[in-house]
């Protein structure tokens, strides 16, 4: 690795300002999974690196008046064994499961998955598909947006040198919401998804409400199926149409061909695991 | 810059470069040759040590990262006296070919043991799923792991 300076602020309120100083020739180091590789493998290392990862701000996870508080330094070990996770978005709990390998869950944060930004980031399917937004602080103060607002392309995010990704915001309508996640990769450990999907619901009167369907790894970044939501939001649960949104959602995506996988197969995996996650929250959600 | 942290249980002091890796300072400053070098990517797991008891890849952390917190690397298990169980029953086994991996492979393991005594298969299966073996296959590593949990429930 080549040099650069390595700096620990010890509150969320002393790395906010050294990062208003020091950007645009800083970068944040938080659990390193991702980062580290880059910093090993690019000549282009920053004046500084400013180490995030045991801010005691961007810990925790709490109810909060509008929702759930997830600190985006929170690990994805963490996550898995969070019983407010457990009680409210179970679906994390097993996204956060796919996420490489013990050791990689151990280091690796929901922040640095999330602005990160690759299209194959397994934690995002599930927080879209339950409308979930991000609190970024910048000198100015606070702004809330909507996680999809963050994604704008591959390893390319809505955030300003400046600013810093501190919380994930699950909102109150969306706890315990049925929902179900889905990861397609070559292997079962260490592996990136060729597809990954999640899906939330609820059923009233024996019809679909507020459904979300959220894809990941087949389009620059993770993306919302509009088109399939629309095409079943309101109508009757019916193994059929669910079958038919899946293919729906085939048409929002872009997959890539490489050598993990060819674009039809992607294709043919977005429309089995979209129905998958529709049926398995269907499974889990209240039928009145 | 200067780094304080525990290793082993010992309190050490080391004068490194920013950018020197846990691995690389367990290795080149206090001579723990026990976490191998693999991918330095973190694919592989054989860096593997735990830090404050959880399982991590040691290339893929900033030596600065481990102020003031605890390293146990395999040179932390055995004893004049005795192997750790797992030690013990990875040689009994002979799950290990090369031995490369064996140190990460053993220090997740130790993880598990100490979250879950009873793990199922799967549950070791999943513990190791970050370190690679491209000798014997995961047979006899999983199997060493299920007899040295049973050994350590039996006599703690």
């Amino acid at each position: 690795m080549r040099p650069f300076e390595f700096i620990k602020p010890d509150s969320e309120a002393s790395a906010i300002e050294l990062l208003g100083k020091l950007s645009p020739n800083v970068r944040i180091l938080a659990g390193g999974t991702d980062y580290l590789v880059d910093l090993k493998h690019t000549a282009d290392v920053p004046k500084t690196v400013m180490d995030i990862s045991r801010l005691p701000e961007l810990k925790g996870i709490d109810e909060v008046d509008d929702g759930l508080r997830i600190g985006a330094g929170v690990t994805h070990t963490e996550i898995m064994q969070n019983p407010l996770i457990k009680k409210y978005a179970p679906a994390m709990i097993h996204a956060a499961h796919t996420i490489g390998a013990v050791q990689t869950r151990n280091l690796g944060t929901i922040g640095g998955n999330l602005v990160t930004c690759v299209p194959s980031m397994d934690s995002g399917p599930t927080l879209v598909a339950l409308d979930a937004e991000v609190n970024i602080v910048g000198k100015d103060g606070t702004r809330r947006i909507s996680l999809t607002d963050l994604f704008v392309g591959p390893r390319k995010t809505s955030l300003k040198s400046n600013e810093l990704l501190t919380e994930i915001i699950i909102p109150k309508r969306s706890l315990g919401k049925p929902a179900n996640f889905y990861k397609f990769g070559l292997r079962k450990g260490q592996a990136l998804a060729l597809v990954n999907a999640a899906s939330s619901l609820w059923i009233k009167g024996g019809c679909f409400k507020d459904l979300r369907i959220s894809i990941g790894a087949v389009a620059p970044v993770v993306i919302r199926c509009l088109k399939a939501e629309k095409y079943l939001e309101g109508k009757k649960i019916d193994e059929k149409l669910v079958k038919e949104a899946g293919n729906i959602a085939v048409t929002e995506a872009k997959p890539i061909d490489d050598f993990r996988a060819s674009q039809s197969y992607r294709n043919d995996l977005i429309a089995v695991l979209v129905t998958r996650t529709i049926n398995a929250a269907i499974d889990l959600a209240d039928k009145d | 810059m200067d780094v304080e942290l525990i290793i082993n249980g010992e309190e050490k002091t080391a004068s490194i470069p920013p950018e020197t890796t846990l691995l690389k300072l367990l290795r080149e400053e206090f001579y723990l040759t026990g976490a191998k070098t693999g991918c330095d990517v973190g694919d592989c797991g054989a860096c593997t040590v735990l830090v404050d008891g959880e399982a991590v890849n040691s290339c893929l952390m900033l030596a600065g990262q481990l102020q003031g917190r605890s390293v146990e690397t395999i040179e932390g298990l055995a004893n004049l006296e005795d192997f750790h169980p797992l030690q013990k029953n990875f040689e009994d086994l002979g799950s290990l070919q090369c031995g490369f991996c064996g140190p990460g492979m053993i220090l997740s393991a130790k993880q598990l043991l100490e979250e879950n005594p009873e793990p199922t298969k799967q549950e070791i299966q999943d513990a190791i799923a970050g370190n690679l073996c491209r000798c014997t296959g995961y047979t006899k590593i999983v199997e060493a792991v299920a007899d040295a949990a049973k050994e350590m429930r039996e006599e703690p």
